[in-house]
């Protein structure tokens, strides 16, 4: 069973905001929010690298483990996704997620939120596949149709990539053999304390 | 005279009858509609999946897909 993930190749991405951009206009997501950003790190410095981030649909989501009410739920495919109607907007979430990636639409008067909002991966909800209700509460649904997250399809550098998890690995494995130096992969350092090898 | 005036203050009055009648119409079309917001639906058009079929799988290799991952090997 294919594993949904996305990865962002940080040699490539030149901070232009268009994944951001599509998301935003594919899923009218309300204001106030964005499923993706863009963050740069040493910026007008010399090593500066750009990486867009979203839900990472992690494997053990901590948003999920977290939740009070039990609102996520993991598919076939490994895309993490909620439910609006039951979502209490809690904001427990948003504090465990690493990446800053559930969101909410308002802050009104006694410190409303309103239901929390995040990348769905491009697949909906739990409303029925590309129905107006699972438009209006989570976006399109471009994986129902056959397609890919809409971010990583119009990235002009081909950074974002998005898909089974194998095979978007194997992609970024030949880059950076091609390039003949380290993988670059973002976060790897951090995590492994060391240069890999590849 | 009179009678010529008094009818002209009557047609402007029902085109200004008119004018509010139709703000009031749009207005009360347009209600539901801001009431929507992006978090929540109507209870009618609401239409839930069973939980088998809401983890169900939705990624399929399709020839779009295909090219997206031919071209991302450029």
């Amino acid at each position: 069973m294919a594993r949904m993930k996305f990865l962002c190749d940080a040699e490539r991405c030149i901070e232009c905001n268009a994944c951001v951009t599509a998301c935003k206009n594919e899923h009218q997501v309300p204001w106030g929010i964005n499923r993706r950003r863009v963050v740069t790190l040493n910026d007008g410095r010399p090593g500066e690298r750009s990486i867009s981030m979203a839900c990472m649909h992690c494997t053990d989501a901590p948003c999920a483990a977290v939740c009070p009410v039990a609102c996520f739920y993991t598919t076939a495919d490994h895309v993490v996704l909620h439910d609006k109607d039951l979502c209490i907007g809690c904001g427990y979430c948003f504090y465990a997620c690493p990446f800053g990636a559930p969101q909410y639409p308002r802050v009104g008067n006694f410190g409303g939120r309103g239901k929390m909002d995040k990348c769905t991966y491009c697949a909906g909800g739990p409303q029925q596949d590309n129905s107006h209700a699972e438009y209006l509460q989570y976006g399109s649904n471009r994986l129902a149709e056959g397609k890919l997250p809409l971010c990583a399809e119009m990235c002009s550098t081909k950074a974002l990539l998005a898909g089974d998890g194998e095979i978007i690995a194997t992609i970024y494995r030949e880059r950076v053999q091609q390039r003949g130096y380290g993988s670059g992969a973002w976060g790897w350092r951090t995590a492994y304390k060391e240069v890999p090898q590849v | 005279m009179n009678g010529r005036k008094d009818g002209g203050v009557a047609e402007r009055r029902g085109f200004l009858r008119a004018l509010g009648l139709g703000t009031a119409a749009a207005a009360a079309a347009v209600a539901p509609a801001a009431a929507q917001r992006s978090d929540s639906v109507p209870a009618g058009q609401a239409r839930k999946e069973s939980a088998a079929e809401r983890v169900a799988a939705r990624y399929r290799e399709t020839d779009h897909v295909r090219a997206f991952y031919r071209t991302n090997r450029y």
